[in-house]
């Protein structure tokens, strides 16, 4: 009796290894595959033991670790006072060009600090500090300091859960994607420059913002709407900044900004935004009123950010009608497959329309242009970009042509 | 013969535990504090937790997130499976993040899966991903769209 089961057991055994050999040998395949990861990671994990002492050691401290880590996360306080995370950004450029007038050269670019800190488990505080060279350094009486310093962001930020966040502070206007995504890190973003519109020290759209922002997110069955509502100072009375002293008028700015990021479209933000104001300027009022939208697929194969936008002027103290400036850009990239996916080429259109009835916006000039270039991430921080520009300022008007190389980094 | 019988499916019984402990093993498993609310996260939430859109468990627990430092499996599993990164894009994108005051800390590197497991039983609402096989016995797991690691079609392997 014993025969016939240990041969059943037995042909049972040759069967199962015969469907291995022939009806499932990429699965044998898969299995030495497996095992070879296997030894892999076990190598690494030795590599790791041997190499990393002082971490076993913290390990063996994993409860005061763990409490060090809690107050790290959750109220970073030592001895009695916050602490303070820093980290910055900064990039050296070099330009050359055939406008006339512009002398080819060096430059530093902005150098900035980003301070953080968690002032209990809800409650947190960010700021950034931008230090800019000035061409007008020692020109004046008293002369003018070589850089100017000045505060970018200073926000306190308490967050109830996921879906509602309150916060003060001077921000970066949330009606526009290019200008909260990449702040002044120039490192973060793929081109060297940022699109025109959204230039900092330009006039259109209000970079900055002083006020207040209730924030927050809901799955909304899977495609995770985001939204931003503010009230706030608006432009000053130079409108290319802030009213960070105080607003020029009585009458609050307020703006909404709401995108969406799809589950099932993983790297997809689409979204739009208004924005509401009364603009005092040169003893004249205008309401502004902006709208914009923005379409980003942030995969870096491809890698597309669109945006645009209409600012609409309308005269409260005069006779002038009522004008509607675009803008918008697309800008392509595609990060490679070779070379340790590090390079990037890119290429952005941008376009800027100021009707000549537009006069809070007449110095700024309109824009039809190209940049293309390479950008070469030299390491998991840092980076190098090689960029061509080409733009044209109005009909008539000779194209400009430009060569520019950045590196740029954060520490 | 009642020996032989115990003999035979003695004998199928390990031939399924080897295999089926192969496959297990490769398995990442998602590991959090016992008092995280929740048994089960869908992927899609999974990759919002790792990219810091999600960022409460409740209200009054937050999601503290200890990733393996690189090289680790652990490590290439979250990246390459959940977050579809490179090491430099997990990088600069977390940089980013917190510089844009979307999240007030990045993830915490851990190094080891001892270390991970010793600062989940310690730190509420923690979560990591250590290998299931090396798992200790008393941690919480959690299942990804209702699979746990070792069932066909856990997503983390």
């Amino acid at each position: 009796m014993f025969k016939p089961i240990f041969f059943g057991y037995l042909s049972l055994l040759l069967t199962s290894t015969a469907f291995a050999q022939s009806g499932n040998a990429p699965d044998q395949a898969q299995l030495i595959q497996n095992l070879m990861s296997r030894i892999d990671q076990l190598e690494r994990r030795v590599a790791e033991l041997e190499g990393a002492r002082a971490q076993a050691t913290a390990a063996a401290l994993a409860p005061a670790a763990a409490d060090a880590m809690q107050m790290g996360v959750q109220a970073d306080v030592t001895d009695s006072r916050p602490s303070l995370h820093i980290a910055g950004f900064t990039d050296i450029n070099f330009a050359a060009t055939d406008q006339p007038g512009v002398h080819s050269g060096f430059s530093e670019g902005q150098f900035i600090l980003h301070l953080n800190s968690n002032l209990s488990p809800k409650v947190s505080f960010m700021g950034e500090v931008s230090f800019s060279a000035r061409s007008d350094a020692g020109i004046g009486t008293p002369a003018a300091t070589g850089f100017n310093a000045e505060v970018e962001r200073s926000i306190i930020r308490f967050a109830q859960n996921d879906y509602f966040k309150v916060s003060f502070g001077r921000y970066h206007t949330p009606i526009n994607y290019w200008n909260t995504a990449f702040h002044h890190g120039q490192w973060l973003q793929t081109s060297a420059s940022r699109p025109e519109m959204t230039q900092f020290g330009g006039r259109f759209i209000p970079v900055h913002f002083v006020g207040s922002l209730v924030e927050g997110a809901v799955g909304a069955g899977g495609l995770n709407f985001n939204y931003n509502f503010g009230i706030g100072n608006g432009r000053s009375s130079v409108i290319s900044r802030g009213g960070d002293a105080g607003d020029s008028n009585n009458s609050r700015a307020w703006l909404v900004n709401m995108f969406v990021r799809p589950d099932s479209l993983y790297g997809l933000q689409v979204g739009g935004s208004a924005y509401r104001d009364r603009i005092s300027t040169g003893g004249r009022e205008y309401n502004e009123w902006i709208t914009s939208s923005h379409f980003v697929w942030s995969r870096e194969t491809p890698e597309v950010i669109a945006e645009f936008a209409n600012v609409r002027h309308e005269s409260l103290t005069g006779s002038e009608p009522v004008s509607n400036s675009q803008a918008y850009y697309i800008q392509t990239a595609y990060r490679l497959p070779i070379a340790q996916k590090r390079l990037k080429p890119y290429y952005r259109f941008e376009y800027i329309h100021v009707p000549e009835s537009d006069s809070v916006f007449q110095p700024i000039q309109n824009l039809a242009g190209s940049t293309a270039g390479l950008r070469y991430d030299i390491s998991s921080f840092a980076a190098i970009k090689f960029e061509y520009r080409n733009q044209r300022r109005g009909p008539g008007i000779p194209r400009i042509n430009g060569g520019f190389l950045q590196t740029s980094f954060t520490f | 013969m009642k020996r032989a019988a115990t003999i035979f499916i003695l004998g199928i019984l390990l031939q399924t535990i080897c295999f089926a402990d192969t496959a297990a093993a490769a398995d990442i498993a998602v590991v959090v504090h016992r008092d995280v609310p929740i048994d089960n996260l869908s992927f899609p939430e999974l990759r919002k937790i790792l990219l810091g859109d999600r960022q409460f468990w409740s209200s009054n627990l937050r999601v503290t997130l200890l990733i393996r430092a690189p090289v680790a499996h652990e490590r290439d599993v979250v990246l390459k499976n959940i977050l579809q990164m490179t090491e430099a894009q997990f990088r600069q994108y977390w940089i980013g993040k917190v510089f844009r005051a979307e999240s007030s800390v990045a993830p915490k590197t851990i190094y080891t899966n001892e270390m991970a497991a010793s600062l989940i039983a310690n730190l509420p609402g923690s979560m990591s991903f250590i290998e299931s096989g090396q798992v200790p016995k008393d941690m919480k797991i959690l299942r990804i769209d209702g699979l746990l690691p070792g069932d066909k079609g856990y997503p983390l392997n």
